[in-house]
């Protein structure tokens, strides 16, 4: 159990640098820069544009609709790789092949739900 | 290389989920509600015959190991139907074509969305009928997520109510927290173990290395956390009442009744089937979980004045009875599961009839909507409807285990006997304290019926299903008073 917890020292003493390296470089930077705020300086930078309205703004709540959707399919389709390199494969063929068939029409009918709720029309 | 599968053996969850589908598209092409509502009581009926069908018949398992992958151990089938499972399955389904039959006018009243209730409720069926059937780990986890993701949406199905979502945030909170904590105590077995089938999990636990044991020991403690949460145990009991109270009734009543019996199926089954060798720590473990949930449901349900809120405690307490017998360990364990599996399928029955009645009463309770009822609302319903008082004072009875309410009598006996042979005195003493206790607050309820009246009004008929549920679980309760040997013989039998 010792070499283990020891393997971990090095770790330790790689944070150790690694945070060194950044907090002395910052902290040189503050020791040798002059220092002269304006308002115009501590406004936030926009890429040259004055910047607009509050920090607390508003995205549009539909598009949840969409993503949900998506990570369902997207998790989903995970199944179909490792089934598309056996499906030909001796032992396997027409009955898989049903098979997955039976998995996408579970999708669709999601789908199908989905649409006719009326969640992939855009307003 | 294709696994076959017995599609006799599934064909509960199979139907089910045909028809969940079938329901939740039928519901996209604007099927109206009546249907929607006929098709899915029908294919729970449907589901409930083929598992009538079944009971007869062998033992049955699929989704073995394959020959190839066994390398000379047990079979290790993940999905298996014999009796247990069958009679835990009957349990379930009849209980959830009651709820079903409940839900029926809750959809009209609360505006509910009647395709995705009856979708979401079919769901969470299958989940309970793949929970008792699984032997194995992983499909005992994804089995009790499918139970419970359904759930969080049933409860906060009643949109623009601030109690149902509070209620439903609650419950999934409680319920993902305690997954996770189920989760890591399963990795913990599985690290130990090598093996996630529970019939390979028991020997590997028998012959377990010294060095091993606390890693196992932790995980079968952690393990029990998940279950203790499904069947409102002490520390994970408390989101019990205020979502029973938030829900849609029939929700409630789904959540003490379908989802406790699934809970405690799965408990007896990775108890009794995977952990048997670490009796000496999960026996003390639940001996102490079903002490503290008894005492203290029975302690809080005396000082509610709602009905809903005094169902939620008793049934926390009765959590505990149903506990109890778990408690002996390794010793006469057989006995201690038909005991456990005895008092959920009584429970069952009682519990229905009363939350039946409440969700009559609620629904006539004025023309103003209140989220619940007092007590004090049930104050003369003997005078103006004689029939539902009467029903309700006779679940009441049962509940609290008195005389004329044989089968909770009956009961509560078949608990104490178990718990008693098993060499655990002390928590059949606390048992009989809590028995008293529970005496009490039921027939505090129970007498206010036949006082004077107060302003509240059961006049209207309650409509059809509504009193078609009282009356079949009614009658079931009175058959079973009768009768309570019927129970126990298939019990026995079964486990």
């Amino acid at each position: 159990m010792r070499t283990y917890f020891e393997s971990y020292a090095v770790l330790g003493a790689l944070l150790l640098v690694g945070g060194g390296i950044v907090a002395g470089g910052l902290a040189a930077n503050r020791l040798l820069r002059p220092n002269r705020p304006t308002a115009e300086k501590l406004t936030t930078y926009e890429c040259g544009v004055d910047p607009v309205g509050e920090n607390w703004a508003h995205s549009y709540v539909r598009y949840y609709v969409f993503s949900y959707l998506y990570v369902v399919f997207a998790v989903d389709a995970v199944f179909l790789f490792p089934w598309a390199t056996v499906f030909s494969a001796p032992g396997y063929g027409m009955t898989t092949l049903g098979e997955m068939f039976v998995f996408l029409g579970f999708l669709a009918a999601g789908l199908l739900y989905a649409g006719k709720k009326g969640v992939l029309s855009w307003v | 290389m294709i696994q076959g599968i017995d599609y006799a053996a599934i064909a509960p969850p199979l139907i089910l989920a045909v028809a969940a589908i079938g329901l939740l598209l039928a519901d996209a092409f604007d099927a109206p509600r009546r249907l929607l509502g006929l098709l899915s009581a029908g294919s729970l009926a449907a589901a409930l015959i083929a598992v009538a069908a079944l009971a007869p018949g062998d033992r049955r398992a699929t989704f073995c190991l394959p020959d190839g992958l066994r390398s000379g151990g047990p079979r290790s089938c993940s999905y298996v139907a014999d009796d247990f499972t069958l009679l835990f399955q009957g349990i379930v389904l009849a209980a959830a074509v009651v709820v079903v039959l409940l839900s029926l006018q809750e959809i009209t009243d609360s505006d509910i969305p009647a395709g995705e209730y009856h979708f979401l409720i079919l769901a969470a069926v299958i989940g309970a009928l793949t929970l008792v059937a699984a032997r194995d780990l992983v499909l005992l986890v994804v089995a009790l997520e499918t139970l419970s993701l359904p759930v969080f949406a049933l409860v906060g199905l009643r949109r623009y109510d601030g109690t149902a979502s509070e209620a439903a945030l609650k419950l999934f909170l409680v319920s993902v927290v305690s997954a996770a904590v189920m989760l890591f105590g399963i990795s913990l077995v599985y690290g130990a173990t090598g093996a996630m089938h529970l019939d390979r999990v028991a020997p590997a636990l028998e012959r377990l290395p010294a060095d091993l044991d606390p890693v196992a020991a932790a995980g079968i403690v952690l393990v029990l956390a998940g279950f203790a949460f499904k069947v409102a145990a002490v520390p994970f009991h408390f989101w019990a009442p205020d979502v029973y109270q938030g829900a849609p009734l029939p929700v409630a009543a789904f959540l003490s009744v379908v989802s406790k019996a699934a809970g405690f199926a799965g408990l007896a089954i990775v108890l009794a089937l995977g952990f048997p060798a670490y009796a000496h720590i999960w026996g003390p473990v639940v001996g102490v979980l079903a002490a503290v949930t008894m005492t203290l449901g029975n302690l809080l349900a005396l000082r509610q004045n709602t009905a809903i809120r005094l169902l939620a405690w008793s049934s926390v307490a009765q959590s505990g009875y149903m506990l109890a017998p778990l408690a002996v360990g390794d010793r006469r364990l057989p006995e201690a599961v038909a005991a456990t599996t005895a008092y959920v399928a009584l429970y069952a029955v009682m519990n229905l009839g009363a939350f039946a009645v409440v969700i009559g009463f609620n629904r006539r309770h004025g023309s103003v909507r209140t989220a619940y009822d007092t007590l004090d609302d049930y104050r003369g319903l003997a005078r103006s409807s004689p029939a539902v008082a009467a029903a309700l004072a006779f679940f009441l009875i049962c509940l609290a285990g008195l005389p004329p309410g044989v089968m909770g009598l009956f009961a509560k006996i078949v608990v104490f006997r178990a718990t008693v042979a098993g060499g655990v005195t002390w928590l059949a003493v606390v048992m009989a304290i809590n028995t008293v206790i529970g005496l009490y607050y039921y027939l505090v309820w129970a007498a206010r019926l036949f006082t004077a009246g107060s302003g509240a009004r059961y006049d209207a008929a309650p409509g059809l299903p509504v009193r078609a549920a009282v009356a079949a679980a009614a009658t079931a309760a009175v058959v079973l008073s009768i009768a309570p040997q019927i129970v126990l013989q298939t019990v026995t039998n079964a486990t």
